[in-house]
């Protein structure tokens, strides 16, 4: 079946190390999105991770302008140093084609629940924008991540990379008590029955399809996706439809 | 781009290109929920049916993680689905006793067994130890398959353990599990030293770049398929080794030419 593929884990820039090869720019990212007939993608900058969130913000915004493919995700930080988080973020997300935001509270060095975001996490609820949280790159751990659920339990979550050993009994519980909790494919495919399983379990309005790319392999989520044991409406939800509902819904 | 690529997409299988999963594990583990955990030989079938799995080798968690089990596992999961499975005979070096048992009884299994699985880092003593001996000595003799778990900069079974025990043992056929993660280009230089030294790529594509390497710089014929199974999934490791950038006579090699020569005199 031909399947419309909407990516809502991919990243450009080139890293500081690493044996993949990336894509420079959102020029590199659109052609190779082309070779592998995908049709759109939520994107971010590596060096809003790795050096700064906010040049690193900019840098995205950047790149992705002028690629009608291509929708941004900022980094975040603690509303009170400033730095990120201004009056008019809002206006600035919508400007610069932003879509959904990421942290990475861990690495950057903030505690990620109600006391640091309150009210800025309130109006992300109101609004319906997805906050993407990963499971790599020593972003958060599943203690805190459960906390923030059950501080914002109407947050709009994204969890991506899921892990190379599988998590479900650590999914499982959220996805269960969370009505906007969601799953990133790309690693939830690894798992032999993983997608089938969780969509036996949950329905496939839970889980957004991901590539992972440029660390991982395209393909390794797109061939698992085609062939999984489940209808083909199911299919064509996580492939692109479900992302594309919660950016409908989305207040910007 | 390879032509098995579009042939996959449509099909989920390719009938001239079959697959041969060289590193697959079977049954309940008890830090992983694996929706095919419990072994249900029809069920499994069918689940290789839709990817094109000729044959899948493996050795059960249970054998690896209690030797009150052993190889009993192996044993009655193989004889469950005989034309899909065989078994690598699990070695836990803690336990010699049950070792030189297993080795002695070797050749009774011969419809079952292929060769020795050793994971060195979780049992907690290097792959050169001397309990591991007379399986080693077994494998050599035979020419039988060895299914290391190895990793970049393990003091257990990284590539400097592998180093001696291919020396030491140069007609046993040493499949390099996960292709000593991390270490690529030390895990490309035991491959060009040792002609009895495959890479398995079980892990390997979770990171793009290692497989390229491997590719580039030894080319298909040291290289096997396998996925850990039930932890991964065929389909996602099979697009993966289709998005590397290898031709078609690459595929064919990695996917199961390989392992048919490897396998040629080991199957009963």
């Amino acid at each position: 079946m031909n399947l419309e593929f909407f990516d809502a884990n991919s990243f450009i820039g080139r890293p500081m190390n690493g044996i993949f090869k990336p894509a420079q720019s959102g020029r590199d990212l659109v052609i190779e999105m082309k070779k592998q007939n995908l049709s759109k993608a939520i994107v971010w900058h590596i060096f809003q991770y790795e050096g700064s969130p906010e040049k690193g913000n900019r840098m995205l915004a950047e790149q992705i302008s002028g690629y009608s493919e291509l929708y941004g995700c900022w980094t975040i930080l603690p509303p009170q140093t400033d730095e990120i988080i201004t009056q008019d973020f809002f206006e600035k997300m919508k400007e610069n084609k932003i879509v959904a935001l990421n942290a990475f509270p861990e690495w950057h060095r903030f505690v990620l629940n109600r006391v640091s975001f309150g009210e800025f996490f309130e109006n992300l609820v109101e609004r319906r924008i997805p906050l993407f949280l990963t499971m790599g790159r020593t972003c958060i751990t599943w203690e805190s991540l459960y906390n923030l659920m059950r501080d914002f339990p109407s947050l709009t979550c994204i969890l991506c990379d899921i892990g190379i050993w599988g998590v479900d009994r650590f999914t499982w519980p959220l996805l269960e008590k969370f009505p906007n909790f969601y799953l990133e494919t790309s690693l939830l495919s690894l798992e032999e029955g993983g997608l089938e399983a969780t969509v036996k379990k949950f329905g496939s309005e839970k889980l957004v399809f991901g590539t992972g790319f440029p660390v991982r392999y395209p393909k390794a989520a797109i061939l698992e996706l085609v062939h999984a044991d489940i209808p083909d409406n199911d299919k064509e939800a996580i492939a692109s439809k479900n992302l594309e509902r919660i950016l409908r819904e989305e207040k910007l | 781009m390879n032509s098995l690529w579009e042939k996959f997409l449509e099909k989920g299988k390719v009938e001239n290109c079959p697959v041969y999963d060289m590193h697959a594990h079977m049954g309940t583990y008890s830090r992983i929920y694996f929706p095919y955990g419990e072994f249900d030989s029809e069920k499994t079938k069918q689940r290789f049916d839709r990817s094109g799995i000729k044959l899948l080798i493996f050795c059960h968690h249970w054998t690896l993680f209690s030797p009150d089990i052993g190889n009993t596992a192996n044993i009655e999961t193989v004889r469950k689905l005989p034309e899909k499975l065989r078994a690598y005979c699990g070695v836990n070096p803690n336990y010699p006793e049950i070792i030189e048992k297993d080795v002695d009884e070797f050749e009774k299994y011969k419809d079952v067994f292929v060769g020795f699985k050793l994971l060195a880092d979780y049992h907690g003593l290097p792959i050169t130890h001397k309990n591991y001996a007379p399986a080693w000595r077994y494998a050599n003799r035979k020419k039988l398959l060895v299914l290391l778990h190895t990793w970049g900069s393990s003091h257990y079974n990284g590539p400097q353990q592998i180093r001696k025990v291919a020396e030491k043992y140069p007609d046993a056929r040493i499949l390099m599990g996960h292709s000593c993660h991390g270490e690529w280009d030390e895990a490309v230089k035991v491959m060009k030293d040792f002609p009895n030294v495959y890479a398995e790529l079980c892990a390997v594509v979770d990171d793009r770049g290692g497989l390229e390497k491997f590719l580039d710089k030894v080319g298909s014929k040291k290289i096997v398929f396998g996925t850990d199974w039930p932890w991964f999934n065929h389909h996602y490791y099979i697009g993966a080794v289709l998005d590397s950038g290898l031709s078609d006579e690459d595929a064919h090699n990695i996917f199961h030419r390989n392992a048919e020569k490897l396998l040629e005199k080991l199957i009963y």
